[in-house]
């Protein structure tokens, strides 16, 4: 595949480029908080100070709270009305290698079955140009998930640091022509690939959490009924939902309607296996103890998910980790399972 | 979408999109016990109402717009398809807003989903139904979807039972089913009352008492949790094998198709996978979370 | 601060020796660094773990109403404060707990270092806390800030440094510092209302429902919270900023004349909304309007469970 560069200083011109195609978010904190946002124009001060957003860019795909459709009553009944699709499409600039691989295990879950529209449809219309890590944070753990700071899966093109340059890499064909298309591209010289595969090896090396997760279905299986082991693992669990409402793999989500004068709408947003009503039920709730939450969590992730698709549902971005208020640390847990 | 590329099971999806329900309109609502209510209700859509079709057991997300969406099994019979029906015990915030709901009032509905009841498996063997208050709901479905088959099944044993006579549900139903010489139908209630002639006793007492043979025979239960739960080991006493044990199982569910993650246990979602299983499926299920 | 830690895993020894508690509620260092995590233990071997520094966040009563038995429970002065107040709601008795209490000289806002310095936590080499200031080092690079610029807001200003309500003390008494007027909630005082409404609209926007807020808040004690009702259904879930607001202020209502401002509500948020402005502004009206301070007295009655006949309004008929 073609392999190209950019210089730093020409990333705002090519942002406003690839603008006039799609709409392009990029890592921003204007919100308050470090998220992708729509590309303002000239500011590309992110490339100093981004290691990763708070909130996971599948936000822009499966955001917190969407539209499903709206209903308004008249003398004929009801009449539904699907909400509008978010015009046109979108690329994520500066995605991170574990958040563009969560994206895949999420596809598995909303294509499977029955094809999940609004989630899909944006899915299909977004293109994902990353970034790889060159500072990986103390809580990051890509390198135990057979993923990488360096990693492209998932991806269209890829970004590596070189300096005051960019390597660009086209990793699918969609990357490809949007590579060949984009004005001010040189191409990379050997020297050029040889500092970004050197920029690679020492993100690698950066890395320094490790889990081992060899045979980890059975393992969590073989400690399943441990009550003993999950109480002790759960004791400090506020039963918050920072660490699955931030996860980029966690898709769970509620649905409920709200009304306001004649016109309702159905909304969809995210939920938390961590809270007790998640699986309330009026008389009776298979979840009701703190343990047996924690423990579906770290199931769901590492047992029941990779038994349905053959694959981990954690990507070691570390964000449970980084924004967890009691330091909770999931790592901890996993290197810890009874019997091992 | 080409119709064809559609999958059979996703043939009655509203404008392509899954979370879409169509509109129905509830043309009669019958009071069976003072919590419970049974909705008869038809597609507004009229080759919808043609073509639509389900196996028991199967259930559907049923919603009030402006309150929300709630699951309940069909408790009509696919062989009885001039109407649909579902039975509501009111229990929480969607339940209590369609008790207030009147004849001509319009919900939304989207579905079948889940499994439905194996009938091929069910063919030419004997039944024992067996259920509890509300918990006859689908079993309904399936009885008189075999009744209606009459002769593709041998011998039927219906017990259903109920905390007291006046929460005993679907009694149009009990006497029809008391009547018919081809069904041994047995009523209990946990505590009977003044007027109350019959058995009193739990389901699996009375189970235990009437001993039907496990002799090529598949007992279908539901009813409370704690009555499945009781009911199990009688029919293992009786000789049953958990394969020969089919229940339906609860769960919190909001979208119906596996995704909004809520009714797993272990790797198994009940909407997708259930909600119908036999014993021997749930058995090896992990144990505390069911 | 080693001392302290050897005195605390001395006397936490000796009380599950002595069968006197079955638990033992401290902090034990974190899995990141500059960073400590709560220890929930009954083994007498893993008090070893147990440790005092700048870095103990976490309000540990919060532990207290989901554990049975008695339990001793490590607590800064706010932390004890909360131990009050839950023995004041009768969510705790008095003789189920030992408070181990830590004289504070308040708690480092990693938040607020990585700001100044311009790197993330895990980029520092090195943080130093001496009585009046802190060094910290990045890239082999000293650099030292006052107390005042590095320490969390609500321990400027703290009331009780040193417990008041306490069965084992560990270490020296830390007088109170002065009373500070907090920056940011001067800020929104002096704003006109339409734009302190936007300002909040926009902080709300960004709340995503976690409710970390309410589960790191030991006043938040409620079994089932009202946001979790459904009949009626007093708030949806779907995080509309309306809704997160409105969540919030029957929140900050709801724990007043409970809040011991430690500010946990505010460190736990993830998207970094400035709740203790809203819960400082209902703890300063308790106190003006009532001449009340949660968690001082625990013999004293609660401030919104308790009331004169003539104190009636009219809506009490």
């Amino acid at each position: 595949m073609t392999v190209k560069k950019i210089a730093k200083k020409e990333l705002a011109r090519l942002l406003d480029e690839w603008s006039r195609q799609f709409s392009v978010l990029v890592p921003s904190v204007e919100t308050g908080v470090a998220q992708m946002t729509g590309w303002q124009g000239e500011d590309t001060s992110f490339v100093d100070w981004y290691r990763n957003t708070i909130l996971p860019p599948k936000d822009a795909i499966l955001p917190v709270m969407e539209e499903m459709f709206s209903f308004s009553k008249n003398e004929d009944g009801y009449r539904l009305e699907m909400s509008p699709p978010d015009s046109g499409r979108q690329l994520i600039f500066g995605i991170r290698p574990c958040d563009a691989r969560a994206l895949a295990m999420l596809d598995v879950v909303f294509k499977q079955d029955y094809e999940d529209t609004y989630y899909m449809r944006r899915r299909l219309n977004t293109v994902l140009v990353g970034i790889g890590c060159t500072n990986p944070y103390d809580s990051c753990f890509c390198t135990s998930l057979s993923s990488g700071p360096s990693d492209t899966a998932g991806l269209d093109l890829m970004l590596t640091d070189i300096g005051d340059e960019f390597v660009i890499e086209a990793v699918t064909e969609a990357g490809r022509e949007l590579l060949d298309k984009s004005q001010g591209m040189r191409p990379a010289t050997a020297d050029d690939e040889a500092r970004a595969r050197e920029s690679r090896d020492i993100a690698n090396q950066r890395v320094t959490q490790n889990v081992d997760v060899k045979k980890m279905p059975d393992r969590l299986l073989a400690a399943f009924d441990n009550e003993e082991y999950w109480r002790k693992i759960a004791a400090k669990c506020i039963s918050c939902g920072i660490c699955t409402l931030l996860c980029p793999t966690c898709y769970c989500f509620d649905i409920n309607d709200e009304v306001s004068d004649n016109r309702g709408a159905r909304y969809r947003s995210l939920d938390s296996c961590a809270f007790c009503i998640y699986t309330k039920m009026p008389v009776e709730n298979p979840r009701e103890e703190k343990w047996q939450r924690v423990r579906n969590r770290v199931c769901h992730k590492y047992e029941f998910y990779p038994r349905l698709f053959d694959t981990i549902a954690c990507t070691g971005c570390g964000r449970c980790i980084r924004l967890c208020p009691v330091n909770w640390d999931i790592t901890r847990t996993l290197n810890s399972i009874p019997g091992q | 979408m080409a119709i064809d590329e559609i999958s059979n099971r996703k043939r009655f999806l509203a404008g392509d999109n899954v979370y879409l329900p169509h509109i129905a309109v509830i043309e009669k609502i019958i009071e069976e016990t003072p919590d419970t209510r049974t909705f008869h209700f038809s597609f507004k859509d009229e080759k919808l109402r043609r073509e639509f079709s389900f196996e028991s057991g199967q259930f559907g997300e049923f919603s009030i717009f402006g309150v929300g969406e709630a699951p309940f099994c069909i408790s009509s019979s696919p062989t009885r398809c001039d109407h649909l029906e579902f039975a509501v015990k009111r229990v929480g915030r969607v339940t209590s807003a369609l008790h207030r709901l009147g004849a001509g009032a319009e919900i939304g509905f989207r579905g079948p989903y889940g499994n439905g009841f194996p009938l091929g498996y069910l063919e030419g063997k004997n039944l024992v139904f067996i259920a509890g208050g509300i918990g006859l709901a689908p079993l309904r479905s399936l009885i008189w979807n075999v009744l209606d088959k009459r002769d593709k099944y041998r011998k039927i044993d219906i017990i259903y039972g109920a905390r007291s006579p006046a929460d005993l549900c679907f009694t149009y139903d009990l006497d029809s089913w008391k009547q018919d010489k081809t069904v041994n139908m047995v009523t209990t209630v946990d505590k009977g009352d003044d007027s109350w002639t019959g058995r009193e006793g739990f389901v699996p007492q009375v189970l235990e008492q009437l001993a039907p043979s496990a002799k090529e025979a598949v007992a279908v239960v539901c009813g409370p949790p704690v009555m499945i739960r009781f009911t199990f080991p009688v029919l293992a006493k009786l000789g049953f094998t958990p394969g020969q044990m089919i229940t339906t199982l609860e769960k919190r569910m909001k979208c119906g198709i596996g995704k909004c993650g809520r009714c797993n246990i272990g790797d198994i979602y009940v909407c997708r996978d259930g909600p119908v299983f036999s014993y021997a499926q749930i058995r090896d299920f992990i144990s505390s979370e069911y | 601060m080693e001392e302290k830690t050897e005195k605390l895993k001395n006397e936490a020894r000796k009380l599950l020796e002595k069968g006197q508690v079955c638990r033992i509620v401290g902090f034990e260092p974190g899995s990141l660094k500059f960073t400590t995590t709560p220890l929930i233990t009954g083994e007498k071997d893993e008090l070893d773990r147990l440790v005092i520094n700048p870095f103990i966040v976490n309000n540990l009563s919060v532990y207290l109403t989901g554990l049975k038995g008695c339990v001793a429970v490590v607590a800064k002065g706010c932390d004890s404060r909360s131990i009050v107040s839950l023995i004041q709601d009768n969510k705790v008795n008095r003789e189920d707990v030992v408070i181990l209490g830590i004289p504070c000289s308040g708690i480092v806002d990693l938040s607020k270092i990585e700001y100044l310095v311009g790197k993330d936590r895990d980029e520092l080499d090195d943080i130093t806390v001496a009585n009046n200031s802190i060094t910290v080092t990045v890239g082999g690079e000293k650099r030292e800030f006052t107390k005042s610029k590095v320490l969390f807001d609500n321990c400027l200003g703290c009331e009780l440094p040193t417990p008041r309500e306490y069965d084992i003390l560990i270490g020296e008494q830390v007088a109170p510092s002065p009373a500070l007027e907090s920056g940011k909630l001067k800020e929104l005082k002096d704003m006109p209302p339409e734009e302190r409404w936007r300002f909040w609209k926009e902080e709300f926007s960004r709340c995503i429902r976690c409710y970390a807020c309410r589960n790191v808040c030991p006043a938040c004690f409620c079994n089932r919270c009202f946001v979790e009702e459904t009949e009626p259904q007093w708030l949806l879930p779907t995080p509309h900023w309306q809704d997160n607001l409105l969540f919030q202020v029957t929140r900050t209502i709801h724990v007043a004349g409970r809040c011991t401002e430690c500010g946990e509500c505010q460190r736990a948020c993830p998207v970094g909304i400035p709740l203790r402005s809203m819960t400082r502004e209902m703890y300063d009206l308790a106190g003006e309007l009532f001449h009340y301070k949660a968690g001082m007295d625990k013999d004293e009655e609660p401030l919104l469970t308790a009331y004169e006949v003539e104190e009636a309004e009219n809506f009490f008929g």
